[in-house]
């Protein structure tokens, strides 16, 4: 059961960003706030960091190139991103405790590279031309407390749900 | 032997490194269709995001309902307002409808106007919203073909970039593609053409330039689509025209528009199928072919 549940989640998260997207952007005393869904990668980032690199990584790829197919039509950039960001979670909570405040913060910083490297390929694609001061007050600051509030509040069910399943398998191995 | 690994390793990467810069490369061309994985893959998404989409529309749409019982009194004394002019301008319609109507036989003229409308739900927004894109649950096997326009009831909202047999994507007005061109005309005494070019991000509003500079244009007369792009239907309503000014080599006028369909939340949206000639004209190639008879014109070509 639990085995079936963690990439049921992570189809569930990667359907319900869109979902989430339409409420954005959102405009507050005349300014314009983008609020960008990460819900799927920070997901992957907590299966990277409790559960399995490897297993991360190959979530990544395999919604990466759906999400690339379905919303961006650059086939190649999040199918690279996504599996990049899990491996960089993966590595770096080696060296590090795995306290939940630490990997939310963790989580949330490299989601703020993700934005910000994505934001480099679509201004040198010109896809937009917004400077950077712009880019980082009107779409990464509102997307990263956004996300912050996500992580809040779904953070330890990621945990709760992952654990689950480490357990899980311990059991199976014994 | 670890120096051997290592070689093999670098070589690995490089070769992911080329492949990768191919991928982008290709799938960043001018693609008008796509290819056959690729709208496998979208369709059976787009299946499985249409179910997803039907709660979570539910679900706005109640938050909705909530917001404009909350604004009812409010609008309650507006509308009042508006319905002492609303008898006459209804009599005044009906007898412009069937003057029209006489006219039209008359003439046997086809009307830029008439169009098939498809209702569609959307399904999704792309979720990093750099390109504004929106993607509905219909596709070629309804009728959808690219280059529709798609409007809510409030106005024009964009139109068909791509198709698949089950979806279709949308690209909306306000992007920063300078390809995208929309023919529009000013209601004022006298109708002014111009093209929809572009779209101010500061000011969240359309610019509409190249408009004849000898004729007047002034804030708050309505923009609609002219029919004249050779895509759209005529008098799809897009904006109302908040300032007026000259464009930037003071030869034409510029003015910006804002757009009275509102884009933050969409849900359901209407795709016109021009019943009229449509000519591949405005966008892309320009090959002007008449893509409504398609028969027609290779017989013509073949001569």
């Amino acid at each position: 059961m639990v085995r079936f549940l963690i990439p049921s989640v992570a189809v569930l998260l990667f359907l319900l960003e869109p979902e989430f997207a339409m409420l954005s952007p959102i405009e507050v005393s005349g300014h314009i706030y983008y609020l960008v869904p990460r819900f799927l990668i920070l997901y992957l980032i907590f299966i990277s960091i409790y559960y399995s690199r490897q297993r991360a990584v190959m979530y990544g790829l395999f919604f990466g190139v759906l999400y690339d197919v379905f919303y961006i039509d650059i086939i190649g950039l999040y199918s690279v991103l996504y599996p990049l960001i899990c491996f960089l979670a993966g590595s770096i909570v080696k060296i590090i405790h795995q306290h939940l405040v630490v990997t939310t913060t963790i989580s949330v910083v490299l989601v703020a590279i993700l934005e910000f490297v994505l934001y480099q390929f679509f201004y040198l694609i010109a896809f937009t031309t917004i400077p950077l001061t712009e880019f980082l007050q009107s779409r990464l600051l509102p997307t990263i407390i956004a996300n912050t509030l996500f992580l809040m509040i779904l953070g330890w069910a990621f945990k709760y749900l992952i654990n689950a399943r480490v357990l899980q398998r311990a059991r199976e191995v014994s | 032997m670890p120096q051997f690994f290592f070689n093999k390793k670098v070589i690995l990467l490089l070769v992911g490194m080329v492949f990768l810069v191919a991928l982008i490369s290709f799938s960043l061309r001018d693609r008008t269709n796509a290819t056959l994985p690729e709208q496998i893959i979208k369709d059976t998404v787009g299946v499985a995001q249409s179910i997803v989409a039907k709660p979570a529309n539910y679900i706005t749409g109640i938050f909705n309902n909530i917001d404009s019982l909350l604004n009812t009194y409010e609008e309650n004394k507006r509308l009042k307002a508006r319905l002492e002019d609303f008898a006459a301008v209804q009599a005044e319609a009906l007898v412009l409808k069937s003057e029209n109507e006489k006219l039209m036989e008359l003439s046997k003229a086809e009307s830029l106007k008439a169009f098939n409308p498809i209702q569609a739900t959307v399904i999704a927004r792309n979720p990093d919203q750099w390109e504004e894109k929106i993607i509905l649950d219909k596709g070629s096997s309804h009728g959808v073909e690219k280059n529709m326009a798609v409007m809510t009831a409030k106005g024009l909202v964009g139109k068909i970039t791509l198709v698949t047999p089950f979806t279709s994507e949308v690209e909306l007005l306000y992007t920063n593609n300078p390809n995208y061109r929309v023919s529009a005309m000013v209601l004022g005494e006298k109708e002014a053409y111009g093209l929809i070019e572009g779209f101010d991000k500061e000011r969240n509003e359309l610019i509409m330039k190249r408009i004849d500079s000898s004729l007047t244009v002034k804030e708050g007369e309505k923009v609609v689509s002219s029919g004249l792009g050779g895509i759209f239907p005529k008098g799809v309503p897009i904006g109302e025209i908040t300032e007026v000014s000259t464009d930037d080599f003071g030869l034409t006028k510029m003015a910006y528009v804002k757009p009275s369909a509102d884009f933050s939340i969409l849900e359901n949206v209407v795709i016109a199928k021009r019943t009229l000639t449509v000519i591949d004209g405005s966008d892309g190639d320009a090959t002007n072919v008449d893509l409504s008879n398609p028969q027609k014109a290779t017989v013509e070509g073949e001569k």
